[in-house]
């Protein structure tokens, strides 16, 4: 029999349901293998293995009374039922330490869950910690946290790729059975590239931001990971939806995700030529290239399409996040939460004038702080100010109306869109830590997509001549997900390229 | 020589605190009048790590009553909020929400009866929501800042005048006739003690006949109307002296210390923080349809001056009546309940309504919609005593028992006998009793006739207040004279 934890999601449910292993066992094989990896892979900042064992021990109790046909209802439970999985730690879960991969908030204890883990909780998955991540998902290699940087179980010395980092790298090295990662600019379809997974950026407002540490307020979107589609399925569905403690969440019903009618028979594939640009990896424009052929063999039908304002992605995405950032992190100023910093630790006697106030926070955020979370408050806080905000934020407001406009006018012609996840494949660890122009244009494929709001998913499509995973990136319209799962799905059954596993 | 006359030119930017049942963007209390510090309070307004705010559409709905009050001409039917950043230990998030350049209202105007009895139009340049900080308190004793975060996310709209006002006591004016409109339209209860209503003052003068506008300083931090009167009134005064020594005043932002009468100089706008507003990504454009701004309007009274008006017009009332008789919306309601029901003369019922109702507000400190004793009761009560049932010292005296045992005024006489003693056989009988037991008196009056109000009253003390009183004179002259 192969080890438990190299069952995918959907096979762990169905064994689950057929009562062929319980989910404390799965539990027990998911921490016993954190156990004996993440020291190595550090892509956990937390485990929570007596609450990960309760909830398994409530869920083996709902299987079983459900396989005896005394649940009252008897409808098929959640395939998330008992299934052990992974939270990127940007989200809030109760009473657990909850950091973003910030030392601002180290030892803050989440006094309410986040909508998409509450929902996670109400459909019976089995919470085993929370995962590092770029500190408050500002960056593309992990390398960011505050706590760890995160190893990708493909080779070690590398970066499983970020900010969502941790949730893959644990996906990938079979330490769960899938996580929930959240995505800014490419933080959820990058890592899934780097780590040989399917990954979904789901629609701006499709699954509540309610409880998830802001970054970028009106990019921010969370999503799944996991060793197929099928699985992103599964966790996709028990995520979205309206939540009225979100007012930017969309009230569009989530219709189930059917993937017994994935086809792609007179799909319609657009290949932007903006994104098969110079500097771009040879063997990951190959394996694109070759992933839209296979799309064609399966009977798609590939357009060449353009989305003329896809260069002005990146400077627009670095004005509009970290403006945003700069003052979604202004509440972290140690006065209700997070190890605050006080007047005379930071070398003030005290009293109540306004110069040890200054000196507090000061001392708390410049120490709790990392370099790129100060880059970027310092690059929104300059973007915002009077006589700068005109010619930066504004124009770039305006720019990502037009690239907006780009995916308008492209789904008119096409149902979906092909290209690269990233230009490489996962780099060395403190390659490009010194460079952080270089760090940003790991990016520039996932930038427009965060831009516009649309959906977009990470699917495995092939390697490097290192044996390192390559992604294919399909991008779809707003409220588009169930169209992407099912063409990834296609693919995915055509394909091998997702049944790999990582040496570790 | 003559010193030059200046001309006071004053703008008011005011806070509002709105009434509503939650917060403006949380399910707190929005009212923590008396609460313990901290106690309503959630991770939406102490600005926890992931949490959001979610529009409280009764304060849009109090918005929008309130822009369509004060006449304006732009409720917009899309709004926007945006985030106001800087950082104070009772700021949660860092920044507040608030409508920076898209507010729900523009271009309103408000007229503000002058003692004088002239009109003073005000034009009002915008109105917009936002959410109130919380209260930093400095406790020296433990070198501590306490912060009570209860006023976080509390809703408030702050209004902002054109520099209209031309004296302290015109501002004054101003602040007494909006506190009456926002009580009326139940808004806001604009209790200032409690800081329902915030003011700050823009002061400048210009040499009378003028029209330009000089460098303004603005005060902070007053209170109360009289605070805002006194403020303005000094720091006119100031300004005054300053240019009739050939200074300039300079655009300072200025406290009212409330204890010493004083200005103190905060800061020079110059150092003004920038706020980096930027529109707030997690709530959506306040959108106003015509639906919705329709369904709100339904609801917008009749306002006070309109309704002082037509009281003088239809009801016949002196102006100074129909001024007291509008101070304040429940006591207008009262009194055209009661004078529909009552029929007769407008005027008596205004009389009462002004001495015994306003009397019984004040003791029960209710509006005079919520006193047991209601307008049909006063209607009925009154009704007695103009036919002659009962007098007006028994009508005063059952007051009290009709609210006290919800019973109605009629039925009370009926029950108690309280019915006015008119019978001339019952009169003459207690006027002879009176002389009898009174023989001093009955020598008096033969040398004084005035003692006739003596006798009257006895007869009134005998009859425990009953008897008619005309009647009782008549008779008693009559008895006297034998």
């Amino acid at each position: 029999m192969t080890d438990l934890t190299d069952l995918t999601l959907h096979q762990a449910a169905a064994s689950l349901r057929a009562g062929e292993v319980s989910s404390r066992e799965l539990t027990e094989a998911c921490l016993d293998r954190l156990a004996a990896v993440d020291p190595r892979l550090r892509s956990f900042l937390s485990v929570t293995a007596d609450l990960a064992r309760t909830a398994a021990e409530a869920a083996d109790r709902q299987l079983a009374a459900w396989r005896r046909g005394t649940t009252t209802a008897g409808q098929s439970p959640s395939p998330l039922l008992g299934v052990p999985l992974a939270i990127k730690d940007v989200l809030c879960l109760r009473g657990t330490v909850t950091t973003a991969g910030s030392r601002i908030l180290e030892g803050f204890v989440a006094p309410y869950s986040a909508t998409a883990v509450e929902r996670l909780l109400v459909a019976g998955a089995v919470i085993l910690g929370k995962t590092n991540c770029d500190e408050f998902a500002m960056g593309s290699s992990t390398e960011n946290s505050g706590y760890d940087v995160t190893h990708n179980p493909w080779d070690l010395a590398r970066v499983p790729g970020g900010s969502s980092g941790g949730s893959a790298a644990a996906v990938a090295a079979r330490l769960t059975f899938g996580a929930l990662g959240s995505d800014t600019g490419g933080s959820i379809r990058q890592p899934a590239a780097y780590c040989g997974l399917a990954g979904l950026k789901t629609s701006y407002g499709r699954v509540s931001r309610y409880g998830l540490i802001a970054y970028g307020s009106s990019l921010d979107s969370i999503g799944p990971l996991a060793r197929s589609v099928a699985d992103l399925a599964a966790l996709f569905s028990a995520t979205a939806g309206h939540d009225p403690r979100d007012a930017t969440s969309l009230p569009a019903p989530v219709p189930p995700v059917d993937l017994a009618a994935a086809d792609v028979t007179g799909l319609r594939v657009g290949v932007p030529k903006e994104y098969f640009v110079a500097g771009i990896q040879p063997e990951v424009e190959a394996a694109v290239r070759a992933a839209v052929v296979r799309l064609a063999e399966l009977g798609a039908q590939v357009v060449e399409i353009s989305l003329p304002h896809t260069e002005y992605a990146l400077p627009v995405y670095y004005l509009i996040a970290p403006a945003e950032a700069s003052a979604n992190l202004a509440r972290f100023d140690g006065v209700r939460y997070g190890p605050g910093i006080t007047a005379a630790e930071a070398g003030h006697n005290g009293g109540t004038s306004a110069a040890p106030l200054w000196a507090r926070y000061e001392a708390t955020r410049g120490t709790g702080f990392g370099p790129e979370v100060k880059r970027r408050i310092m690059l929104g806080t300059y973007a915002l100010s009077a006589g700068y905000y005109d010619a930066y934020y504004g124009q770039a407001q305006k720019v990502r109306t037009l690239i907006r406009r780009d995916f308008d006018l492209a789904f008119q012609q096409v149902d979906v869109i092909a290209c690269p996840v990233a230009p490489t494949t996962a780099f060395r660890i403190g390659e490009k830590t010194d460079d952080p122009l270089a760090m940003y244009l790991e990016d520039i494929f996932t930038l427009p997509a965060s831009l516009a709001g649309i959906c977009g998913l990470s699917v495995p499509c092939g390697f490097d001549a290192q044996g390192l995973p390559i992604g294919v990136q399909l991008l779809g319209p707003a409220l588009g997900e169930d169209r992407l799962l099912r063409v990834g799905h296609a693919y995915e059954q055509a394909t091998d390229w997702h049944t790999r596993r990582p040496p570790l | 020589m003559s010193a030059i006359a200046y001309e006071p030119v004053v703008g008011l930017e005011i806070h509002i605190q709105l009434n509503t049942q939650s917060k403006v963007f949380c399910a707190c209390p929005a009212d923590s009048w008396g609460a313990p510090p901290n106690t309503h309070i959630c991770p939406v307004c102490t600005g926890q790590p992931g949490a959001l705010p979610v529009l409280n559409r009764a304060v849009v709905e109090k918005a929008v009553l309130l822009a369509a009050a004060v006449h304006c001409q732009e409720i917009q039917a899309r709004s926007f909020f945006d985030r106001k950043n800087y950082f104070y230990p009772d700021l949660p998030k860092g920044y507040q929400i608030t409508q920076y350049d898209q507010p729900i209202g523009r271009r309103g105007w408000f007229e503000v009866p002058l003692p004088d009895g002239q009109t003073r139009r005000l034009t009002i340049h915008k109105m917009h929501m936002e959410e109130d900080a919380g209260k930093t308190k400095n406790d020296p004793a433990r070198g501590a800042r306490l912060i009570d975060m209860n006023r976080c996310g509390v809703p408030l709209i702050e209004m902002v005048t054109a520099p209209g006002l031309r004296s302290a006591g015109e501002a004054a004016q101003f602040l007494i006739r909006l506190r009456q409109l926002l009580r009326w339209l139940d808004v806001s209860d604009a209790n200032m003690e409690r800081a329902h209503l915030r003011c700050d003052a823009n002061v400048s003068i210009r040499a009378a006949g003028t029209t330009g506008l000089n460098p303004k300083t603005e005060i902070k931090n007053v209170n109360s109307i009289e605070a805002v009167r006194d403020a303005i009134e000094t720091e006119l005064g100031r300004q005054a002296r300053e240019v009739s020594a050939g200074r300039r005043v300079e655009a300072w932002t200025l406290e009212w210390d409330e204890d010493s009468q004083t200005l103190h100089k905060m800061r020079s706008k110059e150092t003004e923080a920038d706020y980096r507003y930027f529109r707030e990504p997690d709530l959506l454009p306040v959108e106003v349809a015509d639906a919705w701004r329709e369904a709100i309007l339904q609801r917008l009274p009749e306002l006070p001056l309109e309704r002082r008006a037509r009281f003088i017009e239809a009801y016949r009332l002196p102006a100074y009546d129909a001024t007291i008789l509008t101070e304040e919306r429940s006591l207008s309601d009262y009194f055209e309940a009661a004078s529909a029901a009552f029929g007769g003369e407008p005027k008596i019922i205004a009389n009462w309504v002004q001495n015994e109702i306003l009397r019984l507000t004040k003791e029960q400190n209710s509006p005079a919609g919520g006193l047991a004793f209601t307008a049909a009761h006063l209607a009925e009560l009154v009704g007695l005593v103009e036919d002659k049932v009962i007098t007006r010292q028994t009508a005063v005296g059952l007051i009290s028992q009709v609210a006290e045992s919800g019973r109605a005024p009629r039925a009370l006489v009926e029950a108690q006998g309280l019915a006015q003693i008119s019978s001339d056989d019952a009169l003459r009988a207690l006027a002879r009793e009176v002389i009898a037991e009174s023989p001093e008196q009955v020598q008096a009056y033969r040398a004084k006739p005035a003692l006739l109000n003596w006798f009257v009253g006895q007869v009134m003390r005998k009859s425990k207040g009953k008897a008619n009183a005309p009647l009782a004179e008549k008779i008693l002259t009559d008895l006297l004279a034998e």
